[in-house]
Protein backbone atom coordinates (compact mmCIF):
# COMPACT_ATOMS: atom_id res chain seq x y z
CA UNK A 1 0.00 0.00 0.00
CA UNK A 2 1.20 3.49 -0.89
CA UNK A 3 1.52 6.65 1.14
CA UNK A 4 -0.89 8.28 -1.43
CA UNK A 5 -3.26 5.40 -0.69
CA UNK A 6 -3.29 5.31 2.67
CA UNK A 7 -3.32 9.25 3.25
CA UNK A 8 -7.06 10.42 4.05
CA UNK A 9 -7.93 13.72 2.41
CA UNK A 10 -9.70 16.31 4.18
CA UNK A 11 -13.24 14.98 2.58
CA UNK A 12 -12.84 11.56 3.74
CA UNK A 13 -12.06 12.13 7.03
CA UNK A 14 -15.11 14.77 7.33
CA UNK A 15 -14.56 18.15 6.08
CA UNK A 16 -15.72 20.32 9.09
CA UNK A 17 -14.89 23.36 10.30
CA UNK A 18 -12.74 21.89 13.72
CA UNK A 19 -10.82 20.14 10.74
CA UNK A 20 -10.15 23.45 8.84
CA UNK A 21 -9.34 25.44 11.57
CA UNK A 22 -6.87 22.75 13.49
CA UNK A 23 -5.07 22.07 10.01
CA UNK A 24 -5.05 25.76 9.22
CA UNK A 25 -1.58 26.29 12.21
CA UNK A 26 0.26 28.91 10.99
CA UNK A 27 4.10 27.35 11.21
CA UNK A 28 6.88 28.71 13.65
CA UNK A 29 10.31 29.35 12.96
CA UNK A 30 12.72 28.03 15.49
CA UNK A 31 14.81 30.64 16.93
CA UNK A 32 18.27 31.80 15.52
CA UNK A 33 20.02 30.42 18.47
CA UNK A 34 18.17 26.85 18.49
CA UNK A 35 20.80 25.02 16.07
CA UNK A 36 23.57 25.97 17.89
CA UNK A 37 22.03 24.90 21.56
CA UNK A 38 20.95 21.55 20.79
CA UNK A 39 24.62 21.16 19.03
CA UNK A 40 25.69 22.74 22.34
CA UNK A 41 23.99 20.01 24.62
CA UNK A 42 24.90 16.88 21.82
CA UNK A 43 28.83 17.73 22.42
CA UNK A 44 28.33 18.22 25.87
CA UNK A 45 26.63 15.16 25.93
CA UNK A 46 29.40 13.70 24.04
CA UNK A 47 31.93 15.13 26.28
CA UNK A 48 30.80 13.54 29.33
CA UNK A 49 32.30 10.32 31.00
CA UNK A 50 30.20 7.14 30.35
CA UNK A 51 27.81 5.85 32.83
CA UNK A 52 29.48 3.64 34.73
CA UNK A 53 28.06 0.23 34.31
CA UNK A 54 26.02 -2.06 37.09
CA UNK A 55 28.95 -4.31 38.15
CA UNK A 56 27.30 -7.74 37.31
CA UNK A 57 30.31 -9.86 37.71
CA UNK A 58 30.76 -8.54 41.37
CA UNK A 59 26.84 -8.18 42.20
CA UNK A 60 26.36 -11.91 40.47
CA UNK A 61 27.48 -14.28 43.41
CA UNK A 62 25.93 -12.38 46.14
CA UNK A 63 22.35 -12.64 43.73
CA UNK A 64 23.07 -16.15 43.76
CA UNK A 65 23.38 -16.47 47.51
CA UNK A 66 20.62 -14.68 48.15
CA UNK A 67 18.23 -16.66 45.42
CA UNK A 68 19.91 -19.59 47.11
CA UNK A 69 18.85 -18.67 50.79
CA UNK A 70 15.50 -17.52 49.33
CA UNK A 71 15.09 -20.63 47.64
CA UNK A 72 15.94 -23.04 50.84
CA UNK A 73 13.97 -20.91 52.74
CA UNK A 74 10.68 -21.20 50.87
CA UNK A 75 11.56 -25.36 50.57
CA UNK A 76 11.42 -25.38 54.39
CA UNK A 77 8.37 -23.93 53.98
CA UNK A 78 6.52 -25.71 52.40
CA UNK A 79 8.10 -28.85 54.10
CA UNK A 80 6.94 -27.98 57.40
CA UNK A 81 3.56 -25.90 56.47
CA UNK A 82 2.61 -29.14 54.46
CA UNK A 83 2.03 -31.41 57.09
CA UNK A 84 0.89 -28.91 59.61
CA UNK A 85 -2.04 -27.75 56.82
CA UNK A 86 -3.13 -31.58 56.16
CA UNK A 87 -3.34 -31.64 59.96
CA UNK A 88 -6.25 -29.20 59.93
CA UNK A 89 -9.57 -30.41 59.92
CA UNK A 90 -12.60 -28.65 58.98
CA UNK A 91 -14.43 -29.39 62.29
CA UNK A 92 -11.96 -28.39 64.33
CA UNK A 93 -9.34 -26.41 63.03
CA UNK A 94 -6.45 -26.56 65.30
CA UNK A 95 -2.95 -25.13 64.11
CA UNK A 96 -0.11 -26.16 65.49
CA UNK A 97 2.83 -24.14 66.97
CA UNK A 98 5.36 -25.59 63.85
CA UNK A 99 2.70 -24.30 61.75
CA UNK A 100 1.88 -21.13 63.31
CA UNK A 101 5.97 -20.39 63.02
CA UNK A 102 5.80 -20.95 59.47
CA UNK A 103 3.40 -18.73 58.30
CA UNK A 104 4.65 -16.09 61.24
CA UNK A 105 8.01 -17.04 58.96
CA UNK A 106 6.20 -16.66 55.64
CA UNK A 107 4.77 -13.58 56.16
CA UNK A 108 8.43 -11.81 56.88
CA UNK A 109 9.30 -13.38 53.43
CA UNK A 110 6.82 -12.37 52.12
CA UNK A 111 7.36 -8.58 53.73
CA UNK A 112 11.18 -8.65 52.45
CA UNK A 113 10.24 -9.37 49.08
CA UNK A 114 7.52 -7.25 48.82
CA UNK A 115 9.90 -4.43 50.60
CA UNK A 116 12.39 -5.51 47.43
CA UNK A 117 9.78 -5.61 44.92
CA UNK A 118 8.79 -1.71 46.07
CA UNK A 119 12.45 -0.79 46.49
CA UNK A 120 13.25 -1.93 42.96
CA UNK A 121 9.66 -0.01 41.52
CA UNK A 122 10.74 3.35 43.33
CA UNK A 123 14.46 3.16 42.23
CA UNK A 124 13.21 2.67 38.44
CA UNK A 125 10.79 5.03 38.63
CA UNK A 126 12.71 7.81 40.02
CA UNK A 127 15.66 6.86 37.50
CA UNK A 128 13.31 7.34 34.43
CA UNK A 129 12.46 10.13 36.05
CA UNK A 130 15.54 11.84 35.52
CA UNK A 131 16.30 10.70 32.34
CA UNK A 132 18.86 7.57 33.46
CA UNK A 133 16.84 5.24 31.19
CA UNK B 1 19.93 7.14 -19.89
CA UNK B 2 19.10 9.20 -16.44
CA UNK B 3 17.85 8.46 -13.54
CA UNK B 4 14.60 9.81 -12.68
CA UNK B 5 15.11 12.93 -10.03
CA UNK B 6 15.11 12.53 -6.47
CA UNK B 7 12.16 14.04 -4.75
CA UNK B 8 12.61 16.65 -1.67
CA UNK B 9 11.46 14.01 0.79
CA UNK B 10 13.93 11.52 -0.81
CA UNK B 11 17.25 13.47 -0.73
CA UNK B 12 16.83 14.26 2.52
CA UNK B 13 16.08 11.07 3.77
CA UNK B 14 19.38 9.39 1.84
CA UNK B 15 20.83 12.65 3.94
CA UNK B 16 19.46 11.77 6.89
CA UNK B 17 21.28 8.16 6.14
CA UNK B 18 24.61 9.33 5.23
CA UNK B 19 24.46 11.50 8.34
CA UNK B 20 23.46 9.02 10.75
CA UNK B 21 26.30 7.24 9.35
CA UNK B 22 29.31 9.43 9.56
CA UNK B 23 27.64 10.21 13.32
CA UNK B 24 27.99 6.74 13.73
CA UNK B 25 31.27 6.42 12.75
CA UNK B 26 32.25 9.47 15.17
CA UNK B 27 32.03 12.56 13.68
CA UNK B 28 29.76 14.45 15.93
CA UNK B 29 29.37 17.30 13.59
CA UNK B 30 27.74 15.82 11.05
CA UNK B 31 24.20 15.51 13.71
CA UNK B 32 24.09 19.02 12.74
CA UNK B 33 22.34 18.11 9.58
CA UNK B 34 20.32 16.41 10.92
CA UNK B 35 19.05 19.08 13.15
CA UNK B 36 19.11 21.65 10.76
CA UNK B 37 16.81 19.84 8.28
CA UNK B 38 14.59 18.61 11.16
CA UNK B 39 14.55 21.69 14.03
CA UNK B 40 11.25 22.85 12.37
CA UNK B 41 9.10 20.05 12.04
CA UNK B 42 9.77 19.25 15.44
CA UNK B 43 9.41 22.73 17.09
CA UNK B 44 6.23 23.10 15.56
CA UNK B 45 5.60 19.35 16.51
CA UNK B 46 5.98 20.53 20.08
CA UNK B 47 4.27 23.41 19.85
CA UNK B 48 1.13 21.80 18.88
CA UNK B 49 1.79 19.57 21.75
CA UNK B 50 1.93 22.26 24.53
CA UNK B 51 1.48 25.80 22.80
CA UNK B 52 4.51 27.34 24.42
CA UNK B 53 7.21 28.49 22.40
CA UNK B 54 9.67 28.42 24.80
CA UNK B 55 8.71 25.01 25.98
CA UNK B 56 8.30 23.53 22.65
CA UNK B 57 11.79 24.80 21.63
CA UNK B 58 13.00 23.18 25.07
CA UNK B 59 10.97 19.79 24.24
CA UNK B 60 12.38 19.48 20.62
CA UNK B 61 16.05 20.18 21.55
CA UNK B 62 16.25 17.41 24.55
CA UNK B 63 14.28 15.01 21.74
CA UNK B 64 17.25 15.72 19.77
CA UNK B 65 19.49 15.00 22.36
CA UNK B 66 17.11 11.76 23.15
CA UNK B 67 17.82 11.54 19.14
CA UNK B 68 21.32 11.59 19.17
CA UNK B 69 21.72 9.02 21.99
CA UNK B 70 19.50 6.57 20.23
CA UNK B 71 20.81 7.05 17.05
CA UNK B 72 22.29 2.85 17.26
CA UNK B 73 18.80 1.60 18.10
CA UNK B 74 17.53 2.86 14.52
CA UNK B 75 17.04 -0.11 13.20
CA UNK B 76 16.35 1.40 9.49
CA UNK B 77 12.85 -0.44 8.72
CA UNK B 78 11.09 2.84 8.23
CA UNK B 79 12.37 6.03 7.28
CA UNK B 80 14.86 8.42 9.62
CA UNK B 81 11.79 10.97 9.95
CA UNK B 82 9.29 8.46 11.63
CA UNK B 83 11.92 7.09 14.29
CA UNK B 84 13.07 10.92 14.97
CA UNK B 85 9.13 11.68 15.40
CA UNK B 86 8.06 8.63 17.40
CA UNK B 87 11.15 9.99 19.60
CA UNK B 88 9.89 13.05 19.90
CA UNK B 89 6.47 11.74 20.81
CA UNK B 90 7.64 9.98 23.41
CA UNK B 91 9.50 13.25 24.91
CA UNK B 92 7.06 15.44 24.82
CA UNK B 93 4.19 12.83 26.11
CA UNK B 94 6.63 11.82 28.86
CA UNK B 95 7.25 15.71 29.83
CA UNK B 96 3.89 16.68 29.86
CA UNK B 97 2.68 14.14 31.55
CA UNK B 98 4.92 15.07 34.33
CA UNK B 99 4.16 19.30 33.94
CA UNK B 100 0.78 19.65 32.06
CA UNK B 101 0.07 22.77 29.61
CA UNK B 102 -3.31 23.47 31.16
CA UNK B 103 -5.48 21.69 34.32
CA UNK B 104 -8.74 23.11 32.53
CA UNK B 105 -11.32 20.74 31.36
CA UNK B 106 -12.59 20.74 28.29
CA UNK B 107 -15.88 21.48 29.76
CA UNK B 108 -14.23 24.76 31.37
CA UNK B 109 -13.13 25.60 27.97
CA UNK B 110 -14.41 29.37 27.10
CA UNK B 111 -16.77 28.69 23.89
CA UNK B 112 -16.83 31.77 21.58
CA UNK B 113 -20.49 33.79 21.72
CA UNK B 114 -22.25 32.84 19.05
CA UNK B 115 -21.85 32.48 14.95
CA UNK B 116 -20.46 35.84 13.82
CA UNK B 117 -22.91 38.44 12.15
CA UNK B 118 -19.84 39.54 10.16
CA UNK B 119 -16.29 38.75 9.37
CA UNK B 120 -13.44 39.96 11.70
CA UNK B 121 -9.91 38.65 10.96
CA UNK B 122 -8.86 39.59 14.74
CA UNK B 123 -12.10 37.76 16.71
CA UNK B 124 -11.81 34.51 14.14
CA UNK B 125 -8.01 34.36 14.93
CA UNK B 126 -9.15 34.67 18.62
CA UNK B 127 -11.91 31.87 18.31
CA UNK B 128 -9.67 29.31 16.56
CA UNK B 129 -7.06 30.04 18.94
CA UNK B 130 -9.69 29.13 21.95
CA UNK B 131 -10.51 25.75 20.22
CA UNK B 132 -6.68 25.04 19.31
CA UNK B 133 -5.95 25.14 23.16
CA UNK B 134 -9.57 23.15 23.71
CA UNK B 135 -7.39 20.42 22.20
CA UNK B 136 -4.97 20.28 24.97
CA UNK B 137 -7.60 19.94 27.54
CA UNK B 138 -8.64 16.86 25.62
CA UNK B 139 -8.31 13.11 27.45
CA UNK B 140 -4.79 12.43 27.00
CA UNK B 141 -5.77 9.57 24.59
CA UNK B 142 -8.00 11.48 22.28
CA UNK B 143 -5.33 14.41 22.36
CA UNK B 144 -2.17 13.19 21.53
CA UNK B 145 -4.35 11.34 18.05
CA UNK B 146 -5.63 14.70 17.19
CA UNK B 147 -2.47 17.19 17.24
CA UNK B 148 -0.41 14.49 15.44
CA UNK B 149 -3.29 14.04 12.81
CA UNK B 150 -3.15 17.71 11.92
CA UNK B 151 0.59 17.87 12.31
CA UNK B 152 1.28 15.49 10.11
CA UNK B 153 -1.46 17.36 7.32
CA UNK B 154 -4.68 14.43 8.21
CA UNK B 155 -2.26 11.87 7.01
CA UNK B 156 -3.48 9.05 9.61
CA UNK B 157 -1.08 6.57 8.49
CA UNK B 158 1.75 8.65 9.54
CA UNK B 159 0.20 9.62 12.90
CA UNK B 160 -0.50 6.37 13.73
CA UNK B 161 3.18 5.64 13.12
CA UNK B 162 4.42 8.09 15.04
CA UNK B 163 2.54 7.00 17.81
CA UNK B 164 2.96 3.58 17.41
CA UNK B 165 -0.80 2.45 17.39
CA UNK B 166 -2.94 1.19 14.71
CA UNK B 167 -4.93 3.26 11.87
CA UNK B 168 -8.00 1.59 13.37
CA UNK B 169 -7.42 2.87 16.24
CA UNK B 170 -5.91 6.48 15.70
CA UNK B 171 -9.45 6.69 13.96
CA UNK B 172 -11.80 5.64 16.44
CA UNK B 173 -10.00 8.29 19.04
CA UNK B 174 -9.84 10.89 16.46
CA UNK B 175 -13.29 10.56 15.88
CA UNK B 176 -14.40 10.38 19.25
CA UNK B 177 -11.90 13.56 20.09
CA UNK B 178 -13.66 15.70 17.36
CA UNK B 179 -17.34 14.48 18.37
CA UNK B 180 -16.03 15.75 21.88
CA UNK B 181 -14.60 19.24 20.14
CA UNK B 182 -18.29 19.15 18.58
CA UNK B 183 -20.26 18.75 21.48
CA UNK B 184 -17.52 21.55 23.62
CA UNK B 185 -17.71 23.93 20.28
CA UNK B 186 -21.72 23.69 18.55
CA UNK B 187 -21.14 27.18 17.46
CA UNK B 188 -18.59 26.29 14.62
CA UNK B 189 -21.14 24.76 12.83
CA UNK B 190 -23.15 26.53 12.52
CA UNK B 191 -20.89 29.69 11.87
CA UNK B 192 -19.17 27.58 9.03
CA UNK B 193 -22.71 27.47 7.60
CA UNK B 194 -24.09 31.07 8.27
CA UNK B 195 -20.27 32.22 6.70
CA UNK B 196 -21.36 29.53 3.30
CA UNK B 197 -25.00 31.16 2.89
CA UNK B 198 -23.07 34.97 3.07
CA UNK B 199 -20.24 34.10 0.77
CA UNK B 200 -23.38 32.59 -1.44
CA UNK B 201 -25.56 35.90 -0.59
CA UNK B 202 -22.74 38.27 -1.85
CA UNK B 203 -21.31 36.37 -4.69
CA UNK B 204 -17.97 35.67 -3.14
CA UNK B 205 -18.36 31.74 -3.24
CA UNK B 206 -18.93 31.30 -6.95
Amino acid sequence: MTMNQTRKTLNEIGNTEIDRILAAEEALVPSSGFLASVMERVREEASAPAPIPFPWKRALPGMVVVAGLLGAGAFELVRHAMPAASELTLIAPQISLAAVRSLEQAGWVAFALGASLFSWMLSKRLAGRSGLL
Amino acid sequence: MTSAPQTASQRAASEDLADVERVLNGDLGAFEGIVRRWQGPLVNMAWRYCRDRGRAEELAQEAFVRAWRGLGHWRREGSFSTWLFAVAANVFRSDLKRFPTVDVRLEDAPEPAGPATQYNAVEERSRHEVLRRAVLALPARYREPVTLFYFHEMDVSAAARTMGLREGTLKARLSRARALLRSRFPHLEDEHAAMDVKELSTGKGA
